[in-house]
């Protein structure tokens, strides 16, 4: 099966400003990948590409099809939330569930009305008096009750508080996810989403520095907490970044043998958050 | 229910003063009419309270027709914008729906349903006001303001404004939305400017003509001329002679309406086509500017 989504030499220019950078990006069916990338990194700029919300330049195909010529065709099979306060203030929840069942076949109404009958937010009521946790659900109501084979999410818990971006990713987790779907989310907080991802893309300066997924990033990299006395000849291996932390040096590997590394100290597989930013800061020095 | 439809629900939800404002404007009317001084000369003739009749009724659509004009085009300079400033043009675009039937189906509301909605307003409240002012001088007027057969005429006479209206107005409508659906901020400013920057620095200033002038005030008071019969300028002495005839022959509006003058003149085909143009590149915009 063809990728759902690829892109090859995706390039995306704002006057002299250059957005993405002859991006290369394969994503498939069935996992849920994480685009992370520091703020201005490219992030949005890749996903308005993939919605067809902008042209481009380079190759693009999202489900088969070029995303901004056939965005209408796409949006029957792909739903996207970007940024969850998009909700128009005048909309009114029962309008909203009204319009998405007129417009969209395959949003199932039932399943939107079991989903807002769990809260407190009464059909009757305007965006504009909900709080932003409520719109959240009201967002994620009308979004999960579309049989998409792609949902995109970018920085979906912006200013959301701590609670509703916690119950934002369990519903996506255990109500949404299947293995007929495929979920991309871009963020930049990746403490938050690092244990619901397969996969990982990091970009950076509108280039993708890194395409794994989770199970081959403990194979390919490895992290080393050395003592300082080790530091030089482990130093020898070629970590890729270091970082100094309380009189340690914890030392970044990428397809490294653990086993000689284990001479130098503790062995660990990076954390996402970790890895970022030593793929981010290394790329940089 | 087609997609269409669903838009033009929206725009319903969305702008609440599409039938909120004629309905206080036809409140408002209705208050003078119960409340104001009644001077009307006493009719004796089935003439005289044709005349009266008529001209009652083109008064008070014109009014609307004034209001609808004014509500109309700031309805077509806001509806592509708004969404982008608040963000919420994501959520519109994250359902299947084309650029271009959002942006038809905003253009449909603005040059046909708003102007049907005031039409609808102005005569129900020709109606009410017609009976209070015909009780309340009653011994005055001799008798009703209302005549069903005038008042066939002046729907016909409606029917007709609001069809001209919607394809000679469409280069503005155009216009309007192309600078809805590009304006990052200030769009009655950029609505404004370019024309009137063209008109006085480039043509009376560097060319020492007035062409682009004479264009812009020809097609912003130019349709009476075209669209209904006789030498005047002016769309209500026109009006005026509908309601002077009407006694004559009941299929007077048929003699002051011109739609063979209006569809064989190249200012409306020329219009048509500015719009289509206009439209076509506000669809364009609407594609690629999703936020701003």
């Amino acid at each position: 099966m063809a990728a759902l989504i690829e892109a090859r030499d995706l390039t995306k220019k704002y006057g002299a400003h250059v957005a993405l950078d002859r991006a290369n990006l394969k994503i498939e069916a069935g996992r849920i990948v994480g685009l992370i990338g520091p703020n201005g990194a490219g992030k949005t700029s890749a996903l308005r590409a993939i919605l067809g919300l902008t042209t481009y330049q380079g190759q693009l195909t999202v489900l088969g099809r070029e995303p901004f010529r056939d965005r209408t065709q796409l949006m029957n099979e792909c739903c996207f939330i970007a940024d969850v306060a998009v909700l128009p203030s005048w909309l009114r929840v029962d309008h909203a569930i009204d319009f998405v069942a007129g417009i969209h076949p395959r949003f199932r109404r039932d399943r939107a009305t079991a989903l807002l009958a769990k809260t407190q937010i009464s059909g009757k009521r305007r965006m504009r008096e909900l709080s932003k946790g409520m719109k959240t659900q009201v967002h994620l109501a009308l979004t999960m009750a579309i049989d998409a084979k792609l949902l995109v999410l970018d920085e979906p818990t912006l200013g959301l508080d701590i609670l509703a971006r916690r119950a934002f990713y369990d519903a996506l987790v255990n109500d949404y996810m299947d293995e007929t779907r495929t979920i991309l989310i871009t963020t930049h907080q990746v403490e938050e989403v690092e244990n619901l991802l397969t996969d990982i893309v990091f970009i950076d300066k509108g280039r993708i520095v890194l395409d794994t997924s989770l199970e081959d990033v403990a194979t390919r990299f490895t992290a080393v907490s050395v003592t300082p006395d080790r530091v030089d000849a482990a130093r020898a291996e070629k970590p890729f970044y270091e970082r100094h932390i309380l009189g340690r040096v914890v030392l970044y590997f990428e397809n490294a043998d653990p086993g000689k590394l284990q001479a130098f100290g503790e062995i660990h597989t990076p954390s996402v958050s970790d890895l970022f930013v030593a793929k981010l800061s290394g790329g940089a020095a | 229910m087609n997609n269409g439809t669903w838009l033009i629900r929206r725009e319903f939800w969305e702008n609440r003063a599409i039938w909120m404002i004629p309905a206080v404007f036809g409140g408002l009317l209705l208050i003078a009419a119960l409340f104001g001084q009644v001077s009307i000369p006493r009719l004796t003739t089935v003439e005289e309270s044709h005349e009266a009749a008529g001209g009652f009724l083109v008064i008070v659509g014109g009014l609307f027709y004034l209001v609808m004009a004014v509500y109309s085009t700031w309805y077509l300079m806001d509806c592509l914008y708004t969404d982008r400033r608040d963000r919420s043009i994501l959520f519109w675009k994250s359902l299947p729906i084309a650029d271009s039937t959002t942006v038809l189906s905003k253009l449909l509301v603005g040059m046909v349903i708003i102007p049907l909605v005031y039409f609808a307003a102005a005569d129900a409240t020709a109606l009410i006001a017609a009976f209070i002012l015909s009780i309340r001088a009653r011994a005055s007027i001799g008798s009703s303001l209302w005549n069903g057969e005038v008042w066939l005429q002046v729907q016909v006479l409606w029917m007709y404004v609001i069809f001209t209206t919607a394809l000679w107005y469409l280069p503005i409508a155009g216009w309007l939305m192309l600078v809805s659906a590009w304006a990052k901020r200030a769009v009655m400013l950029w609505v404004v400017l370019p024309p009137l920057l063209v008109c006085i620095i480039l043509e009376r200033v560097i060319f020492g003509t007035q062409m682009a002038t004479h264009v812009i005030m020809r097609r912003l008071t130019g349709l009476p001329s075209v669209s209904f019969n006789g030498g005047s300028k002016h769309m209500w002495t026109h009006d005026g002679g509908v309601v002077d005839n009407a006694g004559a022959s009941s299929m007077t509006v048929w003699r002051l309406i011109n739609p063979s003058g209006f569809f064989t003149s190249a200012e409306t085909w020329i219009g048509i086509a500015v719009g289509v143009v206009l439209i076509i590149a506000a669809i364009q915009l609407r594609m690629r500017r999703s936020e701003i």
